[in-house]
């Protein structure tokens, strides 16, 4: 942990990616106020800078006149505010999660936030958790929605969502070659496709690449999803059509996003933990983790890689 | 009156300042959850089956009649002449389908029944292939729309079917008790019986009964283009038909219109599995080796000596060094595809060999990358369990029960919602698990379980 002499030197460091994990039902837009907000409290917190001064000459003009200098009151916080305030502090993130979803979120700070823009334009695949339920299905796809259906779902086993699921991946994986741009019955279109996964050419559809069931207790379940271009409502309905294909009804009960490109759930700062010095940790280990990867910034093909 | 007014828009005042701008954590109760009613959907069995066929529908042998509309009935589809999608079957909605095959422009389907009605065929029928049908006396139909039963004479209603496979114009039913019933053109002794030169295949009501091959039953049956080949209890290999290309592997290039045991390394070892769509023979033993006779043009049958039609069978244990086991095999019209234990297809022949558009010959096995059949580092779990061969089109069938299909697309019978080629393998849509899959010349039918 950095132990900061003066607040200029610690805002000269905060450039770059950090990694927080964003509780559920708190807007991204919140996340990022309460970043800023912190940061300007323990910037603030930090020792200031000594004070300007102002040079003050008196005396009348035929006269000597005496130079003095006195405390500048334009320059103490008491009268101008504090040194660092919200406005100081450019905040973007690098993909947006929805209002009910938790997990891992980027964001960029100040330099940062060209990072950000960077890891975004290059499609990183990000890991969900989603919870869902048997037996009801609801307006809205999710728990706050209004009941429009209940049904049985004591038929429904492990093996049979397994199956469900793994013919929705491999259905996803062959919209990938059509969402890839690419032309079928070319020479490196083969090459592309049999070493792996292909990245979508835009970024507005969604592409599933892996749907697995991590855990089942009737009616309860668990799926983890890794995709590109994904958002909240998306991974909604996908369970809703789950239920559909079961032959019963389920709901969405909790999206969680477990690993965002090589950032994942473990790396992320808990809200208790955003204060500055654990966000500028939290710099450096990001950093590091770019640098190590520079694919994440950069893609050279349209490979997938997680 | 103004008083009031003054009251209320006050009062709406302070609602706006104190503004909420949190969310709920909490659902809203609504108590009309309980009074919901609960549905029950139709769950299907375990032996449920489903049917889907695509390809060619000119001919009826997708089995999916879609009659022309009139003026007083509903409009149906006006040129059904293809399908590019799969389409399920109502037939096997009806009947519990169990064995499927798939000819020259014919399906034959086997259901679960104690009646006198076990086998249904559609398609073309010039040769008989799917038995008399005659809704007029003395005009027997060439052409069948719809499934529609097959008549065989069996002695017990008991017997059951226990597999079927369709050459270019003939059938062959393997019962298991009663051996095997031929139906359709034997122009070449294909039917195992003696060839006739006069014989009129047209609206003929003969079928054939094979009941033993050298006092062993028969186990299994599998139809090339114009020749059968049997396996008896013991792994023996019996073969009938054309033999122009060595593809009866008798040793000779004659036709042979009584079954006889295929000569060569086949002899001494139990055969599981014989693989033929045209006229190369490939055949798998219990210990997954792999043999071969019949047409080599392509190298399907590499031979030191580089003749194109191998008439014996021959080990290709040198051929296949080092793919380890080999668990499933099949032989198209101009290249073979087998998959080992692990899980890996190996192709090689002439074609579209799902090698990409370069590679159009393969001399020896070449391993399909299985990135192409949904192996990545988010599923490493997938393998190739079941090949298919057709004429000019491929399919494997993975553990998942996804089918993967590739080649040229005649009539759209790869089932992937175009007439382009496909030079790798390519997920087709299928609601289903599929369990396994028939590819003809110019249609595909596969047997699905449903999911829930």
């Amino acid at each position: 942990m950095v132990k900061f002499k003066t607040a200029a030197s610690a805002y000269k460091t905060l450039n770059g990616l950090i990694c927080v994990y964003k509780p559920p039902c708190v807007p991204v837009k919140q996340v990022l106020h309460i970043v800023k907000t912190n940061l300007c409290r323990d910037l603030n917190a930090l020792p200031d800078r000594p004070l300007e001064q102002r040079v003050e000459i008196i005396g009348s003009t035929n006269e000597p006149m005496k130079v003095k200098v006195v405390p500048n009151y334009a320059d103490d916080p008491r009268v101008c505010g504090p040194r660092y305030i919200i406005e100081d502090f450019k905040c973007t993130w690098a993909s947006h999660l929805g209002l009910f979803t938790s997990g891992v979120l980027l964001i960029g700070v100040n330099e940062g936030t060209k990072l950000a823009y960077k890891i975004k334009s290059g499609q990183p695949t990000r890991a969900y958790k989603v919870h869902g339920q048997l037996g009801k299905a609801t307006d809205t796809y999710f728990w706050n929605g209004k009941t429009v259906e209940r049904a049985t779902f004591k038929h429904v086993t492990r093996e049979k969502i397994d199956k469900v699921v793994a013919n929705m991946q491999a259905a996803h994986q062959k919209t990938m070659f059509e969402q890839s741009g690419l032309q079928m019955d070319l020479q490196s279109t083969y090459e592309l496709a049999s070493k792996g996964l292909i990245r979508p050419a835009d970024n507005k559809l969604p592409v599933l690449y892996g749907i697995k069931c991590v855990y089942f207790d009737s009616p309860n379940f668990t799926l983890e999803i890794q995709s590109v271009n994904e958002y909240d409502k998306y991974l909604w309905t996908l369970v809703h059509d789950l239920g559909v294909q079961l032959k019963t009804a389920a709901y969405c009960t909790g999206v969680q996003c477990i690993r965002q490109a090589k950032f994942d759930v473990n790396l992320a700062l808990l809200r208790k933990h955003w204060t500055l010095e654990h966000i500028t940790d939290n710099m450096n280990t990001c950093q590091e983790i770019l640098d190590e990867n520079e694919q994440l910034i950069k893609p050279e093909s349209a490979l997938l890689t997680a | 009156m103004n008083k009031v007014k003054v009251v209320l828009r006050n009062r709406c005042l302070n609602v706006i300042k104190n503004r909420y701008y949190a969310t709920t954590k909490k659902k809203i109760p609504d108590d009309e959850d309980e009074s919901l009613p609960i549905f029950q959907y139709p769950t299907s069995k375990a032996s449920d089956r489903n049917m889907y066929s695509w390809g060619l529908a000119e001919t009826g042998a997708l089995g999916i009649h879609m009659p022309r509309g009139n003026r007083n009935r509903k409009q149906y589809r006006n040129n059904f002449s293809l399908c590019w999608y799969p389409m399920r079957s109502s037939f096997a909605e009806r009947f519990d389908v169990e064995h499927i095959a798939a000819g020259y422009g014919f399906t034959v389907a086997s259901i679960k029944t104690k009646e006198q009605y076990k086998v249904f065929g559609t398609g073309i029928n010039t040769d008989s292939q799917i038995g008399y049908h005659a809704p007029r006396i003395g005009h027997p139909l060439e052409l069948l729309l719809s499934p529609a039963p097959i008549f065989l004479p069996y002695k017990s209603l008991e017997t059951k079917i226990i597999g079927i496979d369709a050459g270019r114009a003939h059938t062959a039913i393997l019962t298991d008790n009663e051996g095997v019933f031929t139906l359709g053109n034997n122009a070449y002794g294909q039917c195992g019986r003696k060839i006739n030169p006069n014989e009129e295949y047209r609206g003929s009501m003969v079928s054939y009964n094979i009941k033993k091959l050298g006092k062993e039953k028969i186990t299994s049956v599998c139809c090339g283009q114009d020749h059968t080949l049997f396996i008896t209890e013991s792994g023996k290999v019996y073969a009938c038909g054309w033999g122009a290309d060595g593809q009866t592997g008798l040793g000779t290039f004659d036709n042979q219109a009584i079954p006889a045991q295929v000569k060569g390394d086949v002899t001494s070892e139990k055969i599981v599995k014989v693989a033929s769509t045209v006229d190369c023979v490939l055949a798998l033993n219990d210990k997954g080796e792999l043999f071969g006779w019949g047409n080599s043009e392509y190298g399907q049958i590499p031979m030191k000596s580089g003749s194109q039609q191998v008439n014996m069978s021959y080990s290709l244990r040198e051929f296949t060094r080092g793919l380890g086991k080999i668990i499933d095999i099949a032989a198209g019209g101009s290249f073979c595809l087998i998959v080992n234990e692990a899980g890996d297809a190996f192709v090689w022949g002439f074609g579209l060999l799902g090698l990409g558009p370069n590679v159009e010959h393969s001399k020896n096995p070449k391993q399909i990358p299985s990135p192409l059949f949904g192996r990545n580092e988010f599923n490493t779990e997938a393998r190739v369990e079941k090949v298919a061969c057709g004429i000019g089109h491929l399919a494997a069938i993975t553990n998942d029960g996804h089918l993967y299909m590739w080649g040229r697309n005649r009539q759209g019978c790869l089932g992937l919602g175009s007439s382009k080629d496909q030079h790798f393998p390519l997920k087709v849509s299928i609601g289903g698990f599929v369990l396994k899959v028939i590819c003809s010349v110019d249609h595909s039918v596969a047997i699905c379980r449903p999911f829930t």
